[in-house]
């Protein structure tokens, strides 16, 4: 069914077309309204689900994991300062390897306080054990939800998907609404094998001695490099039914590119126009897009990225002091290429607390790295000058 | 642990887990603070001054099981029936409702089961062979007697006048009590086994030695009958009323007719009952009082009563004179006040304007200025003795004398005398049955915080339909639509409880180490010190306060 829907709308319904059972969540701009539809749903009866109201992301946090550990579908939102205070507890979540699916609705943090789109949230929580994908339309977030919900309880790991604070969150946009049946027969039944049974009492997150507690850390990383594979087959099995597929890298023009963008979120859509402007121009410029960030493709990137001249990488955060996380990451796949495949590789850091990021910064940004015009290996976009030269 | 010794990081199960029970694990070593079920004094129950248990008669009755309420109101207090006529309520003024759809309307919860009949009223305990004498028969006096009586002690109540009830039934006017409802609840006090002895005065029929002789302990409850005389010019030349006199009066059925307009000095109870009766009788009372309505004694509701049934003020105006010709009275000069600072009593006390002498013009004047007690028939060295600041019994040669109502506590109130008599009663059995020195000062429970977790209430919001009727259904007389069964029970089932565990097991659900002991019946609750922690949630998340933390040890 063809419908025009807002992002955190396409959120609230594929959490309602997933049939989730148990929603935990506190509101938190920008991701309020996903909390209030679903909230609205679930009193008017169109979703059959318990919402639990709590007083904190901590808790909301720790309500998914309660009703996780029984075997319910369970989702929760956040953003931003939320996120953060959720991080105790999302450790939790993927050591007890509970398929919880979350949205996170990228926002910066304070201060100064910002409301607007910024991935430092999100990539603060990278090291915790879920895995994060970054969105790029409405109709991308509703299908990765779905997705998200069957890869996480394949892989028994929880999701967590990503769409730009207003940009995308409060951005309509025309999109296919799929029939619930079709979505029935895609989502498996949830069965979570370590679930609470009354019939046999356990004690769940009991202690671990060291000489066990890396063998269960380990199965966290490995369910990691399963799960590229699981995104990779949950992703054609949905474009069989759908037509729509997006792949953990989603290439645009990369055929002969030699000039690359990488970005994320909604800055790589902006990107499009500006490739194709640039190839009018004579220029070999092309996309990729990383969608798919933990599990982290580093093969997939190596592959897409070796043998490339210039490769620019999109950062709408910065871990202080060392690149952004995505240039970071992305240099170090790249540094298992053999010397003379290796791109020269320059990381830009903008967007933060929701500067636009336009499509005149973007060209500005590839055709510096082409003319040998970025000198810095990391550029802060448009910033004020320094009045002291380093 | 775990348990199995996996070969392969494939036997590792997904996640920590244990089926070793948690038991031995005694996490309750870490605490040095522990939690305990403590009943608490609910904010109605500390503002009643005849003490009522209201939140345990509120649970029976919410329970469905009338009779035990009605029997739990009564072991207290033979008036039930009487007082939710008559008092202010200054339960409902503290009820931790009000914010919450208003207030419980406990009196007339009170009502509905006071106008009940209970069924076995046998005394509670054997006869201890005791015997009490009782001087006077108002509230006071007939609550310890009711009670010693139902303790299973001889009571005999000496009272001067035709009729037991004292001011109940001489000083409230039928307005306001019916005596046929005073009649009942006496009858019962009755079928409690007290004796009463009417037409009886000690001092003149009887002396107080001879009481003292006769019984083994001896209660003097004989309230504030004797009038305040008013001092004024012109006062002692002609007839002045005396509010409780003319009440009395009138009580007793004599037809009295003060044609015109009649000034009533004083701002009590008194005062707007005798003005009320007046408006009954045909005269047109205006209520003259020194200070403002903000500074009055009465109950408020009944000054809205009396506003309403035309009864006219003149506030800030203090008699200097009654004026009179040819015998008769034909004015009250009254000196404009204005308020100063605080007395003693914490009111504004009011200061004559100077010069500001005004003449109102009336044919007869009330003074109701206060009520004081008569001793007369006391041993002079008693009443020298009778040092009303202590309130309790006299040791030495009057040992086994008590004190109860207004002349311990000065206060005035049915309610007051009404609670008054319970802790007289309270003393004077474990005075005779333990030969124990009597209780100076009772231990007063705690004051109770009123801190509810109000939004733990599921109906919170719902509404108090007796708040929203028309004024007639309180009348005191009658059927409403406020007084049936299916009325009394949802409206008990409004109260919240404060103070009181009702087992709603909240402390059970939120205790992260199960250390809440459930028995199979889903209550008697109780706590697993081996392991509790002590963090104090049971008592945080407990919705009606009746938890509290200790120190360990």
């Amino acid at each position: 069914m063809r419908t025009v829907l807002k992002g955190n709308g396409a959120v609230a319904q594929a959490v309602r077309m997933a049939r989730t059972q148990v929603i935990c969540a506190y509101p938190i701009t920008p991701q309020t309204s996903i909390v209030e539809e679903l909230a609205e749903m679930v009193s008017s009866g169109q979703l059959n689900s318990r919402f639990i109201k709590v007083e904190s992301e901590h808790s909301s946090m720790a309500g998914c994991i309660g009703a996780a550990s029984t075997g319910a579908r369970t989702f929760t939102a956040t953003s931003s300062q939320g996120l953060a205070l959720m991080h105790e507890v999302l450790h939790w979540a993927a050591g007890a390897r509970l398929p919880i699916v979350m949205v996170n609705v990228n926002r910066g943090l304070g201060p100064g306080w910002s409301l607007w789109a910024d991935q430092s949230d999100s990539v603060a929580q990278r090291d915790t054990g879920w895995m994060q994908i970054y969105c790029q339309s409405c109709q991308e977030v509703f299908d990765t939800v779905i997705q998200a919900f069957e890869v996480s309880q394949r892989v028994l790991l929880p999701s967590m998907v990503m769409l730009d604070g207003f940009f995308l969150s409060h951005t309509c946009e025309d999109m296919d609404l799929p029939e619930p049946g079709l979505i029935d027969g895609f989502l498996h039944p949830l069965c979570l094998p370590h679930k609470i049974d009354i019939a046999k009492p356990a004690a769940l997150g009991s202690m671990v001695a060291p000489d066990r507690y890396m063998e269960f850390r380990k199965k966290i990383d490995l369910a990691h490099q399963q799960a590229l594979d699981v995104w990779r087959k949950v992703d054609s099995q949905w474009s069989a039914l759908t037509g729509r597929s997006y792949g953990l890298l989603d290439e645009y023009r990369m055929q002969d590119a030699e000039l690359v963008l990488v970005a994320t979120s909604t800055p790589a859509s902006t990107a499009r126009v500006v490739v194709d402007g640039l190839r009018e121009r004579g220029i070999p410029a092309g996309l990729l897009r990383l969608r798919v960030f933990r599990p982290f493709p580093a093969a997939a990137l190596r592959n897409a990225l070796g043998n490339r001249k210039k490769v620019v990488v999109l950062d709408r955060s910065c871990s202080y002091g060392h690149h952004g996380a995505f240039h970071q990451e992305i240099k170090s796949a790249l540094y298992e290429l053999r010397p003379a495949a290796q791109p020269e590789l320059r990381g830009v850091i903008a967007g933060l607390g929701g500067r636009d990021i336009t499509a005149e910064d973007l060209e500005e940004m590839l055709l510096r790295a082409w003319r040998n015009e970025l000198s810095e290996a990391v550029t802060w976009w448009n910033t004020l000058p320094e009045a002291v030269l380093r | 642990m775990v348990e199995l010794e996996p070969k392969v990081l494939e036997e590792v199960p997904v996640t920590s887990y244990s089926d070793h029970p948690t038991l031995p694990m005694r996490t309750g070593t870490w605490k040095y603070l522990q939690p305990r079920y403590e009943d608490r004094l609910p904010p109605c129950s500390d503002a009643c001054p005849a003490g009522n248990d209201i939140s345990k008669i509120l649970a029976l009755l919410s329970s469905g099981d009338l009779e035990g309420a009605v029997q739990w109101l009564r072991a207290g207090n033979p008036f039930p029936a009487t007082l939710s006529r008559v008092c202010a309520h200054f339960c409902e003024q503290s009820c931790n409702r009000d914010s919450l759809g208003g207030a419980l309307a406990i009196h007339l919860l009170e009502r509905f089961m006071g106008d009940q009949s209970p069924q076995d009223f046998s005394r509670m305990q054997s006869a201890t062979g005791h015997k009490v004498g009782v001087v006077g028969a108002g509230p006071a006096g007939i609550t310890s007697a009711y009670l010693l009586a139902r303790a299973g002690h001889e009571v005999h109540v000496f009272d001067d006048k035709p009729q037991a009830g004292g001011f109940l039934r001489t000083g409230i006017p039928g307005f306001r009590l019916p005596k046929d409802i005073l009649d009942k609840e006496i009858a019962l006090v009755e079928s409690a086994g007290v004796r009463f002895h009417q037409n009886t005065r000690v001092g003149r029929d009887i002396d107080f030695e001879e009481l003292k002789s006769r019984f083994d302990a001896v209660i003097v409850a004989v309230g504030f009958h004797a009038s305040r005389p008013l001092n004024v010019p012109g006062s002692r030349q002609t007839h002045v009323y005396h509010g409780i006199d003319l009440l009395e009066r009138l009580a007793a059925g004599e037809k009295l007719c003060i044609p015109g307009t009649v000034a009533v000095l004083g701002g009590g109870n008194t005062a707007i009952d005798v003005a009320r009766s007046l408006l009954r009788i045909g005269s047109t009372p205006v209520i003259v009082y020194r200070r403002t309505e903000a500074e009055m004694p009465a109950i408020s509701s009944e000054i809205e009563e009396a506003k309403a049934e035309g009864v006219a003020f003149h506030f800030l105006a203090a008699p200097s004179k009654i004026v009179q010709e040819g015998g008769r009275i034909v004015a009250l000069e009254c000196h404009k006040m204005r308020l100063g600072e605080p007395d003693a009593s914490g009111r504004r006390a009011p200061v004559p304007l100077p010069g500001s002498e005004f003449c109102l013009p009336v044919s007869g004047v009330v003074a109701a200025i206060g009520e004081t007690a008569d001793l007369g028939f006391l041993p002079e060295n008693l009443r020298k003795h009778l040092d009303l600041t202590t309130r309790a019994s006299l040791d030495g040669d009057f040992s086994g004398v008590f004190v109860a109502g207004d002349v311990a506590t000065n206060s005035g109130t049915v309610a007051a005398a009404v609670g008054s008599g319970r802790q007289v009663a309270a003393m004077v059995d474990r005075y005779l049955r333990d030969a124990q020195p009597p209780i100076e000062n009772p231990a007063l429970p705690s004051l109770w915080p009123r801190a509810l977790k109000h939004d733990q209430v599921a109906d919170a919001q719902s509404l108090n339909p007796a708040y929203f009727v028309p004024r007639a259904h309180y009348q005191v007389h009658g059927a409403s639509q406020q007084t049936g069964v299916e009325w009394a029970l949802g409206e008990a089932r409004r109260c919240l409880g404060c103070g009181t565990c009702n087992s709603c097991l909240n402390c059970y659900h939120w205790c992260p180490d199960v250390a809440i002991q459930v028995d199979s019946a889903g209550s008697a609750l109780g706590i697993d010190l081996e392991h509790c922690k002590g963090c104090g949630i049971c008592v945080e998340e407990c919705p009606r306060g009746a938890m509290s933390m200790v120190e360990v040890g």
